[in-house]
């Protein structure tokens, strides 16, 4: 029950990335690499928050979707865009801002050079303070239940249903997936395309640095923490089936316990190995996904 | 007919250029550009699959690994205190366990056939090609394709690693296989430090990029270019391209195999961290950098970047900079210069004709 409740916590941190990544991917069939690094940033918002403002971890969440959206956004007007049709020289690219970041949060920003140093930067591992109301347990029917596990599962619900309502609610939702659908036609009838990839990449880093602000609760924080979670969140989105909210939802849930379960079971290792023998074997038998898009 | 002399005169140069190098360099240079010259053999391997084909691996570090690993196990075995057991080994066992490679650890009898060092070369060369066939058959029966691809061997890479680290009775976990022996064959020891292990590489390069260029000149080099424009097309036109595609995916992955062996033999260890997905993805700058499509290009690449590389990283100021100026190399290559060293080697040398304008034409 207890391996249950955190592979259910593993699975929200997973899904809120995976859904960045898969609203990115649904769009621009662009993989964004920096998209781990826009968890990393949306750890260090708390930490530098949480040390020099005293801010607590719940006004962390909407300061560090908004830092991760503004580089999301960055990064796709000066470098994604213009890399538009050429999708492994985009993979490149943004590897390489991926080591840009890392390394300008080792060098405090660059003023390391100049002998500054900040606190809550280098390459050291940093911890966040966790308020006392999430730092309980609740013992429910004989169970162990971490608080701080099902705030996190609270918030990925949340996430879920705020970008249910964004994608399929709302007028830039239609624009989104009719881009992804078809772009050109689209673009043909007056909307601006360029825009919505942009918005799109922006709310998906945001989503990644929300995610950050949540992990960094239960793990230490380092520069290069976030190099894993793009790549698991990409599995998820593949599993899943691109372009389908609850094809993600499902699959990061499953992905979520399959590793949790293993790694209680034996270790981490063969946690991650049967993580991506499962989305091997989802990948042989259902190429499209456990959840095909009827989007055309 | 004047492009291909041209073409030929780089070549001939570039390898002029290597053989004569050690002649001016002291023992430490001769290693490190040895080294150098290793990951260049990397970077062909990633030219054929990335440049040629269209498949962008960032897993290659995972052969580049095993076949470091599978000839230090041989050279660790050579180490006369490595007997009858690797030293590491001891500290891992069970206190009444055998000293002996059968059963000192569970899985040592794995070791057992490396006593021999040609098994040691031959696995380090068939087993990253019997991974590649393995999952390229999967992948590419289901016709996998593009950053579907680049993120499944990414994962596999970082799989490879967490495996070895993972079972340090078996592989030496995070430290890896350090003090090898010299490699030595039919009497002559290669010292990692003197002239003949550089020779052995650069002509192991040599030996590389003649038979990858005799392969990219075929008619199986038009089918995989082919197939890197569309390979719809090229199916249509009655090509199995299912398959052209797997023997170019297990040939770069025995070309990183081989390297990967050169690699233990003249850094003398073999580490996980030979199989980190930055390292892999380095790899790929350096064949983008030189020139994805050209193979002298993508050997070009490896050293400049290395070079310019380990220059920084001696220079106290310049090293904590580096790692943003190679972030940057990534973005700006990709931007800026997608061809590499090589495309614009090519467009000094080839000056297209200036096409007529309209008023000529119309004249």
């Amino acid at each position: 029950m207890e391996t249950f409740v955190i592979g259910l916590s593993i699975a929200s941190i997973l899904f809120i990335v995976a859904l960045g990544l898969a609203i990115v991917y649904g769009t621009m069939k662009v993989i964004n690499l920096a998209h781990g690094e826009m968890v990393m940033i949306g750890a260090y918002v708390t930490v530098l928050a949480s040390k020099h403002l005293g801010l607590s971890i719940y006004s962390c969440l909407p300061l560090a979707f908004l830092v991760a959206a503004l580089f999301g956004l960055a990064i796709e007007v000066l470098v994604v865009r213009p890399l538009y049709g050429r999708l492994l020289d985009t993979l490149l690219a943004t590897w390489g801002i991926a080591l840009i970041l890392q390394q300008l949060i080792r060098i405090h920003f660059g003023f390391a050079l100049f002998g500054i140093q900040i606190d809550g930067l280098g390459s050291d591992l940093q911890n966040v303070p966790v308020p006392a109301e999430l730092q309980q347990t609740l013992h429910v029917l004989g169970t162990n239940i971490p608080v701080y596990r099902t705030f996190v599962f609270g918030v990925a619900v949340v996430l879920g249903l705020v970008s249910w309502w964004l994608i399929y609610k709302t007028r830039f939702g239609s624009q989104l997936r009719a881009v992804s659908a078809a772009r050109n036609i689209t673009a043909a009838c007056g909307v601006n395309d360029k825009r919505i990839n942009a918005l799109a990449f922006a709310y998906g880093s945001g989503l990644a640095g929300i995610a950050g602000v949540l992990v960094s609760g239960f793990k230490t924080v380092s520069p290069d923490m976030g190099a894993p979670y793009v790549i698991d969140a990409f599995l998820v989105v593949v599993a899943g089936g691109v372009g389908h909210l609850l094809g993600t939802v499902l699959s990061a849930g499953i992905l979520g316990e399959v590793q949790s379960f293993v790694a209680t079971w034996s270790n981490d290792v063969y946690g991650r190995t049967v993580l991506f023998a499962v989305v091997i074997l989802i990948l042989l038998f259902k190429p499209q996904g456990l959840f095909v898009s009827r989007n055309r | 007919m004047k492009e291909r002399t041209i073409t030929f005169a780089a070549y001939l140069l570039f390898f002029a250029v290597v053989f004569a190098l050690p002649l001016a360099l002291n023992s430490f240079w001769t290693n490190r550009i040895a080294v150098y010259l290793v990951y260049a053999i990397c970077a062909v391997g990633i030219s054929l699959s990335w440049g040629y084909a269209g498949i962008l691996s960032l897993g290659q570090g995972l052969f580049f690994g095993i076949g470091a690993y599978m000839i230090a196990m041989s050279l660790t075995l050579a180490v006369p205190d490595n007997n009858p057991v690797p030293q590491f080994m001891l500290l891992n066992m069970e206190p009444n366990a055998l000293r002996d490679l059968c059963c000192v650890t569970p899985g040592s009898f794995l070791w057992e056939p490396f006593r021999y060092l040609s098994i040691g070369i031959l696995a380090g060369i068939v087993v990253p090609c019997v991974i590649a066939a393995a999952l390229g058959y999967v992948m590419f029966k289901r016709r996998t394709s593009g950053v579907y691809v680049s993120i499944i061997t990414l994962a596999l890479a970082l799989i490879g690693q967490m495996l070895i680290i993972n079972n340090q009775p078996l592989t030496g976990g995070f430290n890896g296989l350090a003090d090898l022996a010299p490699l030595s064959v039919g009497g002559v020891e290669f010292d990692p430090y003197g002239k003949s292990v550089y020779y052995l590489v650069a002509a192991v390069l040599l030996i590389v990029v003649l038979l990858s260029r005799l392969v990219v000149s075929t008619r199986l080099g038009h089918v995989l270019k082919a197939v890197r424009e569309d390979d719809s097309r090229v199916r249509y036109l009655g090509y199995n391209v299912e398959s052209y595609k797997l023997f170019i995916y297990c040939l770069s992955a025995a070309v990183a195999g081989v390297a990967g062996l050169l690699f233990a033999v003249t850094s003398e260890f073999a580490s996980p961290s030979l199989m980190s997905t930055s390292f892999s993805i380095s790899m790929v700058i350096w064949a983008a950098l030189g020139g994805r499509g050209s193979l002298l290009g993508a050997c070009v690449g490896a050293l400049i970047v290395n070079f310019i590389g380990s220059v920084a990283s001696e220079n106290a100021a310049l090293q904590p900079v580096w790692p943003i100026v190679l972030g940057l190399m990534f973005v700006l290559v990709v931007l800026v210069m997608p061809e590499g060293i090589a495309g614009i080697a090519k467009s000094w040398v080839a000056k297209p004709r200036q096409p007529r304008s309209l008023k000529e034409v119309t004249q």
